[in-house]
């Protein structure tokens, strides 16, 4: 995936919007702390040019003492305004495209080639959004800034001494120019380095998955140099961008401590009579407002430099999750859920169909031909990764397909999304668990299932007997992907969501598969009962659940042929 | 707190380049201290000068430019070096965690999840980083900056070194004290929301085929968004205690900077100090300050990184499935596995192995079937001491299995199990997994045994080419015989099979068993099925039944 070089700076542009008042707040903040501080240094200033210079006694210097300490606490509070308004309006941005970036990544085919590995997804919705949080809760406000209060201050330093004055105005957008320079290689870097931390994590979430296997290779010591050379690399990649970011702040520290040291020696030098470029002469206290302002001029373009790689790292940011999940989705994507709802068997009828192996590689199906009648139960078999799989799901309209599918006389392409999945079921071939009970697992099939509802399907679908050997039973909480459950005990539970569908399309890929031969036998005569009235297409191995079906297509070649029912006995499909 | 000391060790190894980066940057901060002051005093002593060709001005100015100098300097080199010497440290927290958790395979908790996992070895891992560099170093530079400005306060200004050092104490010791007790809980339950949020994204992805068919995207949807406000919330909560923490000290330096102004207006007018050295002063409590502000920044990571601390040791300390033997007996060559009266439970379950005894001699080929969920995995793992029998013995060549290193016991038996992975990766780098000095005849040969080396020969990139997560360029027959092929390239004398041929259709099925019979010569086969074997694949057949074989 391509992406403009712009393209990242515009969707954070976008991104402002999202973060509201709070955002106009923790910009607007820092200035009038700003204005508070001239205010502040004028009077710091003033009390110990009279104190020192014009000799004052303490008493009579209280109140501004007392002012000093008022502004100081008020600034204090502007300060701890604008930074939690920055960090609120940083999580509502977060919040809003973490949303985005989810329910875009729901609303895409399940099954298109070019689906992230879960991995990778997590990495960029969870770690690589965190990396706007800088951007926005303190890049910008720094930004702003930056940009405005130097010349503020230098504005109201010129009046009162025009030399200061130039010296301030003059030296201070010079910084962010050599900056610049500094930082022309920070963003290729910054790019390598959110890559490879990708990569790092990719790794991890994949290695992770078969850490058993890996163990029982003799691989532990292997793996652990390969995550810890991982990890390395991901620190030199990281070194490079930190460099080039302490570089180009050092250099701003430069510029800075030049112009302190230039006001300090120009303050200096005029009281002492070797410098006469004021008219008029310079007081103690204007001299050392002049010198508490120095560091203040420069200190948002310090302020600036320490959070100026958030921009590089938000940018970087941006592009890796676009290069994961594709174009920035502008507004989160509305999902519903979809019941099952009552209808009539549904007839299934193929023509002219070709279909192609999920990396387009190679065609499983040529221009190939079936027709089901409503209510009929067909066994679809064929040699393993015939397209079997394949052609199920370009059923389910999870595929895209050439040639025509009808579905109940009407074309696939003219179903809503929302009556096809309500009208059909598709027990995958590898049906996915999530980490919840065994009832909540099997009430994801209908939105709103009673437990009655749930124990039933349960029962049918004989997951009830081994669940009541578990501790809590059917509310036993099960690890994703059925841990805690043998293979034929998850398969079973995905095969219960079957009875809560009411489809009038039952597609089932392999539904026997880790059974005996008993349960397969028991399982197999309680789905052909449930699915009178319906259409089941079941693709299988099993000889035995293949004869107990009313026909049988074979995928031979690329082509899909009638074949003889085989006799009710396990044997060769 | 206490999980971090778990970590010591670690950061002792890199005791040497912290110890310089805390150098450095007490260096920077001494400078800065230095650089106000001397600028306050050179102003106001200039000032005060009547006779300008009396006054030394080099030396203070030189001073100012050298200090400005030093200080750029110091702090270049300390964020170099300390943040090398933290990513350092992180590489050696990854592959500590990675070592201390394979002994602990296969994890016994059920709830501990695939995200949580990945969680806890990048996100959690990450805010351990901020330990060293956020909570001891800005730490000690406080004490010892804060100790000699007060100090010098002492000398110059007694009357504001009471209030200057309590303020600094409380700035530098107090606040943060107070943002960890506050802070903990949010911090804690932030670090748990995100991975809570990388869970419901993995489960999300990897379910997504069955959430679209179930229509059940419009809970995942909601889900995801309350978790997804839960964590934001927590985030909030976490910054608005550091925002808090910042608001503390800024009105403590406030009172300290005020104190000092007074106590200085007060021994001004009493003449017992000199206008020059007061400012020199006021300054240079104002610098001093900025060792505070890194505290507060660093805590709030603290209270992130403690959280993440007690992740980490709360996985090494799960107690491993098995102890291993202190000295470890050779494994014996060419001996018999036995299983003997064995009875095995699974926590708080009833017993699934019961009085169960198996004698396989070397070379022997048996098959062991049952009705699914009866213990044929059971009996599988604990021949491979995954787990320990509540009674009887598992033995190879008459030694009991808990003498033996499971690192031996592994390398003589290979097994493909039902959830064999393929990792995201080359074909050939999946395959050397088995046995990673294997040559490219022997890869082609185990795939040819497989039955995959057609299939793989027909890809554009051959060996080389990359199959995605759980296969998804394989089909799942395919990724299957992928699995087996690498448990046929290891050089392992045992193959344990566990179903291997599910999802294979019957004409593969059937080849793959003739392969093991021919295939398989001199090794032993211990194979786990419900599928019908053609006749000759194995020597022996048994049934597993109510936890005994007959």
């Amino acid at each position: 995936m391509t992406t403009q070089p712009n393209s990242s700076a515009q969707a954070l542009t976008r991104l402002h919007r999202k973060g509201g008042p709070s955002l106009v707040l923790a910009m607007a903040a820092p200035f009038l702390g700003g204005a508070l501080l001239v205010w502040q240094a004028w009077t710091l200033s003033d009390v110990l040019g009279r104190a020192i210079e014009g000799g004052e006694a303490a008493g009579a210097l209280l109140p501004a003492v007392g002012l000093i300490l008022a502004l100081l606490v008020i600034r204090a509070a502007l300060g701890a305004l604008g930074e939690q308004s920055g960090i609120v309006a940083a999580e509502a941005i977060k919040r809003h495209l973490r949303q985005a970036l989810f329910t875009q990544l729901l609303a895409r085919s399940p099954r298109a080639a070019d689906a992230p590995p879960s991995g990778a997804a997590a990495s960029a919705i969870v770690d690589q959004v965190e990396a706007l949080d800088g951007y926005f809760a303190r890049y910008l406000p720094a930004a702003l800034q930056a940009a405005l209060l130097p010349l503020i201050f230098g504005a109201i330093i010129l009046p009162l001494d025009w030399v200061a004055g130039v010296l301030f105005l003059v030296t201070a957008p010079l910084i962010p120019l050599f900056m610049a320079l500094v930082g022309w290689g920070a963003q290729v870097a910054t790019d390598r380095q959110a890559r490879a931390l990708t990569h790092l994590s990719g790794r991890f979430a994949d290695r992770l998955r078969g850490l058993l296997t890996l163990k029982l290779f003799g691989r532990e010591a292997a793996e652990t140099a390969g995550i810890v050379e991982a990890s390395e690399a991901l620190r030199l990649r990281t070194l490079k961008v930190l460099r080039i970011a302490f570089l180009s702040s050092a250099v701003l520290e430069f510029f800075a401590a030049l112009g302190v040291a230039g006001i300090a020696l120009y303050v200096g030098l005029t009281f002492i009579d070797y410098l006469h470029l004021r008219a008029s002469p310079l007081t103690l206290q204007l001299g050392l407002f002049l010198l508490l302002m120095a560091p203040e001029i420069y200190n948002p373009l310090r302020l600036l430099a320490a959070h100026y790689h958030d921009r590089a790292t938000a940018k970087a940011g941006l592009e890796e999750i676009e290069r994961q999940l594709g174009a920035l989705p502008a507004e989160p994507v509305a999902h519903a859920d979809i019941a099952p709802r009552p209808g009539p068997a549904v007839s299934v009828n193929l023509a002219g169909l070709t279909l192609r192996t999920p990396d387009q590689q190679r065609a499983v199906l040529l221009d190939a031909a079936l027709a089901i009648p409503a209510g009929q139960h067909v066994a679809l078999v064929g040699p393993s990764g015939s397209g079997k799989s394949t052609l199920l799901e370009a059923l389910a309209g999870l595929r895209t397909a050439e040639g025509q599918i009808t579905l109940d006389g009407r074309p696939l392409a003219d179903w809503p999304e929302d009556e096809l999945r309500a009208r059909s079921f598709l027990l995958a071939q590898k049906p996915r668990l999530i980490h919840a009970s065994i009832a909540a697992n099997i009430g994801l099939a209908r939105p709103g299932a009673t437990r009655r509802d749930i124990e039933k399907a349960a029962e049918r679908a004989r997951v009830a007997g081994f669940a009541a050997a578990l501790p809590d039973g059917l509310d036993t909480v099960i690890g994703e992907d059925g841990i805690g459950l043998s293979g034929g005990q998850a398969q079973r539970v995905a095969l219960a969501r079957l009875f809560l569908r009411d489809a009038g399309l039952i597609l089932l890929d392999e539904p026997t598969a880790h059974l005996d031969a008993a349960l397969e036998d028991e399982i197999i005569s309680v789905i052909r009962d449930y699915a009178r009235g319906r259409t089941l297409i079941v693709a299988t191995h099993s000889l035995a659940v293949a004869g107990r079906l009313d026909k049988a297509w074979r995928i031979a070649g690329t082509s899909l042929v009638q074949t003889p029912i085989p006799s009710g006995k396990r044997g060769v499909a | 707190m206490k999980a971090l000391l778990t970590f010591l060790p670690l950061f002792r190894q890199r005791s040497g380049a912290l110890a310089l980066a805390l150098l450095l940057s007490l260096i920077t901060l001494a400078s800065g201290v230095a650089l106000l002051g001397t600028s306050g005093w050179f102003i106001t002593a200039t000032a005060l000068t009547t006779l300008g060709l009396g006054f030394n001005i080099f030396v203070p100015s030189a001073m100012v430019r050298g200090l400005s100098f030093v200080r750029i300097l110091a702090r270049y080199g300390e964020r170099l070096v300390g943040h090398n010497a933290t990513l350092k440290l992180l590489s050696d927290l990854r592959g500590w965690l990675f070592a201390r958790l394979f002994p602990r395979l296969p994890l016994p908790d059920r709830s501990l999840r695939h995200g949580d996992l990945v969680s806890r070895l990048t996100a959690d891992v990450d805010a351990l980083d901020t330990a060293f560099l956020v909570a001891i170093g800005p730490l000690a530079a406080a004490i010892l900056v804060g100790g000699a400005m007060t100090t010098i306060l002492g000398v110059f200004l007694p009357a504001a070194a009471l209030p200057y050092g309590l303020a600094l104490a409380l700035a530098g010791l107090g606040v943060p004290v107070a943002m960890v007790l506050i802070g903990r809980r949010a911090g804690r339950d932030s670090v748990a929301a995100q991975a809570d949020l990388r869970m419901h994204v993995l489960d999300g992805v990897t379910g997504h085929a069955d959430l679209v068919l179930l229509g059940a995207l419009g809970r995942t949807a909601h889900d995801f968004a309350q978790a997804n406000d839960h964590s934001a919330a927590l985030r909030r909560r976490l910054g608005l205690v550091t925002t808090m923490g910042g608001l503390a000290v800024q009105v403590l330096a406030a009172l300290a900077l005020a104190g000092t102004l007074w106590a200085g207006l007060v021994a001004l007018d009493a003449g017992s100090i000199d206008g020059p050295v007061m400012a020199a002063l006021l300054l240079g409590v104002l610098g001093s300050f900025e060792v505070t502000s890194l505290i507060v920044r660093s805590t709030a990571k603290a209270t992130q990184a403690m959280a993440a601390a007690e992740r980490l040791v709360a996985l090494d300390d799960m107690p491993p499935p098995v102890i291993e033997p202190v000295h470890p007996a050779p494994l014996p060559a060419g001996g018999a596995i036995a299983l003997d009266t064995i009875r095995f439970a699974y926590p708080g379950l009833p017993a699934i192995l019961d009085g169960l005894s198996l004698r396989v001699a070397p070379g022997e080929r048996v098959a062991i079937t049952g009705a699914s969920g009866n213990g044929k995995s059971t009996l599988l793992r604990l021949l491979l001491r995954l787990a320990d029998p509540q009674s009887g013995q598992v033995s190879i060549g008459g030694i009991d299995l808990t003498t033996l290193a499971s690192h031996d016991i592994h390398a003589h038996m290979a097994l493909l199990s039902q959830d064999s992975p393929v990792f995201i990766d080359t074909i050939c780098n999946n395959l050397l997994i088995g046995r990673a000095d294997a040559g490219e005849a022997e890869l082609w040969d185990a795939l040819g045994r497989a039955q995959l080396d057609d299939h793989v020969r027909a890809l554009p990139k051959g060996l080389d080419t990359i199959v995605g997560e759980a296969g998804r360029t394989l089909s799942a027959g395919q990724a299957r015989r992928l699995c087996l092929a690498r448990a046929l390239l290891s050089n392992a004398p045992v193959l344990l099979l566990d179903e291997p041929t599910n999802a294979l259709d019957r004409d593969t099925e059937e080849a793959f068993f003739r392969v093991i019979a021919s295939g398989t010569a001199g090794r032993t086969v211990i194979l786990v099925t419900h599928a019908a074997l053609p006749p000759g694949t194995v020597d022996r057949m048994l049934v597993l039944e109510n936890g005994v074989l007959g």
